[in-house]
């Protein structure tokens, strides 16, 4: 084998050809080819994912149409039960509401005050408020007020009556006194 | 054999010499992989290019379909959120207590040697029962007897609709007045009777009004 002989100048320019190698390998894949892999590969994986979301849309889409449709009742008894809360604070209408419904019952002078309002728990609840009211019809008798209680707990399905106290009044026997003690969901404005 | 005389040795072999030049041969073989990396980088900047075009054609797809989704998502969640709602709602509806089965089924029970002087009841909380304090005055000969009809009647009318019903007297006391009935004076007592039971689900629905034929006005 030849043996290769190598003055020192030939060495140095040796050295330097190499270390310009070196450096054209760096910059090579540094600035030309190391960005342009990188912008394939982001370009290749958002590919994928707008490719799979355009295929996932068309389930999504056909989820929607199909919700739609077997919600039509659910939707049409939430509108229902949301138009029992008309606009404005419940104080404003509720009250008149009570007095009106009671007197299409022939029981006068009823009053309604509001005890209390509160949160639900429920999270499915989040946009309804719980009202606690006080009702006092002062001057009915119990079949009045049967018939009464039985059209408001068919007519007012959010509403539930957690007490009820019915005696009798001390100076009119013929009549009863009447408190009640009401809770409506009812949807915040 | 011809002489031959290299007079130009020298000069050949510097020449040899220069061929022989590692940086020239360096250079040349770094050109040489420099051109194999510039047609290797064309290579891959045509393919990047062709996915770029896949990309934009893909992104224009998406563009289009992309306000569909959201919006198909969005009306998603709002009817998801419509139907927990009213599953909430529907569970809070039928699970109230109807008082108006309550009162007509009291009223029922009421007989005419008997009258209900008080009702208070209240409604457990989260609708797990029903307590009920009746008060009344019972009339007859046998006042007690009178009062004890009303709560075995009481105890078997709510015992057909609600659950756990349990009718008892708290207090049962004689009263020294006396009542005209038919023409006749009876003895009177008064009664106060604890009623608590459970509502069935099943059971415990809305009915029509109470029936009043049988319901007195009490007295003071």
């Amino acid at each position: 084998m030849k043996k290769l002989n190598l003055t020192k100048d030939q060495i140095q320019k040796l050295a330097l050809s190499s270390m310009g190698f070196v450096v054209l390998l760096y910059v090579y894949f540094s600035f030309f080819l190391g960005p342009l892999n990188k912008s394939r590969d982001s370009m290749l994986a958002t590919i994928d994912d707008l490719q799979r979301k355009v295929a996932g849309s068309k389930n999504e889409m056909m989820k929607a149409t199909n919700l739609e449709q077997a919600a039509g009742a659910a939707t049409t008894r939430f509108a229902a039960l949301k138009a029992l809360s008309p606009e404005g604070a419940p104080i404003a209408w509720f009250p008149p509401r009570m007095k009106i419904f009671f007197a299409n019952q022939q029981i006068d002078k009823t009053t309604a005050r509001l005890e209390n309002s509160s949160p639900f728990r429920e999270p499915e609840l989040a946009n309804w408020m719980r009202y606690t009211w006080s009702l006092d019809l002062p001057q009915t008798d119990f079949a009045t007020t049967g018939k009464a209680i039985a059209v408001l707990e068919n007519s007012e399905p959010l509403l539930s009556i957690t007490h009820l106290n019915l005696h009798a009044v001390a100076d009119d026997p013929q009549f009863q006194q009447v408190s009640l003690t009401a809770m409506t969901a009812i949807v915040k404005r | 054999m011809a002489l031959h005389l290299n007079l130009l040795h020298e000069e050949i072999s510097q020449q040899r010499q220069r061929q022989r030049d590692p940086l020239k041969i360096g250079m040349m073989v770094l050109g040489a992989i420099g051109t194999l990396m510039i047609l290797y980088y064309m290579w891959n900047a045509y393919k990047t290019l062709e996915i770029r075009n896949r990309f934009s054609a893909i992104q224009h797809d998406w563009s289009k379909v992309e306000p569909k989704v959201t919006s198909a998502q969005k009306r998603s969640a709002e009817l998801n959120g419509i139907i927990s709602t009213i599953k909430v709602l529907d569970g809070m509806i039928d699970s109230r207590f109807y008082w108006a089965p309550f009162l007509e089924k009291l009223s029922r029970c009421v007989a005419l040697n008997a009258q209900v002087t008080s009702v208070d009841g209240t409604v457990l909380e989260d609708n797990k029962g029903v307590s009920v304090m009746i008060e009344g005055l019972a009339a007859g000969r046998e006042p007690r007897a009178a009062a004890e009809e009303l709560r075995q009647l009481l105890l078997e009318q709510l015992g057909q609709s609600y659950r756990e019903v349990k009718v008892e007297f708290k207090t049962l006391e004689d009263l020294d007045t006396l009542v005209k009935i038919g023409g006749d004076n009876m003895a009177m007592a008064r009664f106060g009777l604890s009623v608590t039971f459970t509502t069935a689900p099943s059971t415990a629905k809305a009915a029509p009004a109470p029936a009043p034929e049988r319901v007195r006005a009490p007295k003071p």
